[in-house]
């Protein structure tokens, strides 16, 4: 034979209402706050130093010649070379569309990285005519390293521990800021 | 009249439930919807940096934050440093319409070669000036107890149009007058 059931838990039928009114006033609040503090412009940054003139004596003292990676932005290529002939210097055709192929550079310049893992700096070289887009464009594909990108493991110099690279050319300066037209 | 208003009022009046209750619970779904959106897109900025009208910024894939630092603008009018109109570039009646501005100076704006751009020298170099002033009256110093060195920090807010020719001008200019730091500004690129 079945237990009777508890009488206590059907007396206690009364609806229960749950005041929505505070919270909702918290709500509006907050929403409130958080569209006025809110920045709607997101804005980043590309950090470039103002490039120094080193002496002729520092670079004999070096035991070996800078790679001094140089990337010269021209009308209808885009071409990659040391001063020191380091590597060997590659020009990147501009794509069917005269637009700069960004993705070549990215790859090339992934090649010259796996190569020299612990090289940062990037000598860009603009002509005048070059616009600022595309300035921002070529520096992206220079100093960014993507998610499909192979991983680059470099040595940190302090600590002597091997650590995947953050970026691919990190350190990009103007190289004809200071004098030189094109 | 009176009278056939006051019916009028009390036919009306019955229609209205005395057990009426506002649906509130909908309204509080949409509220926590927006809420969660605005959460997730919520981006505090430390620093002044504002969008310009008239500029079209570059998209950049860079993830790096803007810190607060001195600021300049080149919109297809002019050249703007910390609110202050520096320089006005050459109109000409296409720009004016809508065009292609040139960003082109005026003659008597450059010197050194057509390489420094002298009002906007004598603007970083009073900021310089400024700057290192505070500084040196600050109680932060190095640890010969000298006084923070100037950082030398420009940002350069600008149109993606603007040219090399411009841009190169303008850190020119910055650098000799001690800026030793350029900020190029951009979009964040969704990822």
């Amino acid at each position: 034979m079945l237990k009777r059931p508890s009488s206590r838990r059907r007396s206690n039928h009364a609806e229960v209402t749950l005041n929505l009114v505070p919270m909702l006033d918290a709500l509006v609040t907050m929403i409130s706050f958080l569209m006025y503090t809110m920045a709607f412009l997101s804005l980043t940054m590309i950090e470039s130093p103002l490039p120094m003139v080193s002496s002729e004596e520092n670079t004999q003292q070096l035991k070996e010649p800078p790679l001094q990676l140089t990337l010269t932005v021209n009308e209808n290529d885009l071409l990659l070379w040391s001063p020191f002939d380091r590597i060997p210097q590659t020009t990147i055709p501009n794509k069917e569309d005269k637009s700069p192929d960004l993705l070549k550079l990215h790859e090339t310049l992934i090649g010259i990285k796996q190569k020299y893992p612990n090289e940062t700096k990037l000598v860009l070289v603009p002509k005048s005519s070059t616009s600022y887009d595309l300035i921002v464009s070529v520096i992206d594909a220079s100093k960014n390293l993507d998610k499909t990108d192979p991983v680059i493991v470099i040595k940190n110099e302090k600590t002597g521990v091997e650590e995947q690279a953050k970026y691919l050319f990190g350190e990009v300066v103007f190289g004809n800021l200071l004098g030189g037209d094109e | 009249m009176a009278f056939h208003k006051s019916i009028r009022s009390r036919r009306g009046r019955k229609k209205i439930h005395k057990d009426f209750e506002l649906q509130l619970t909908s309204m509080m779904d949409i509220l926590v919807i927006i809420l969660v959106f605005l959460l997730k897109s919520y981006a505090t900025s430390t620093n002044s940096f504002s969008s310009v009208p008239g500029i079209k910024l570059p998209i950049s894939k860079s993830q790096e934050m803007t810190p607060d630092s001195l600021h300049l603008i080149v919109t297809p009018e002019a050249i703007t440093f910390e609110t202050q109109r520096v320089i006005e570039f050459i109109q000409t009646p296409d720009a004016l319409n809508g065009g292609q501005p040139t960003y082109s100076f005026k003659p008597e704006d450059i010197d050194e070669g057509g390489m420094r751009i002298a009002r906007l020298y004598d603007a970083l170099n009073a900021a310089r000036e400024k700057a290192e002033v505070l500084r040196a009256k600050s109680s932060a110093r190095d640890a010969n107890g000298n006084p923070l060195p100037f950082d030398g920090v420009l940002a350069i807010q600008a149109d993606k149009r603007v040219k090399y020719d411009t841009l190169r001008k303008i850190m020119y200019t910055a650098g000799a007058a001690q800026f030793r730091i350029f900020r190029l500004l951009a979009m964040k690129q969704d990822q």
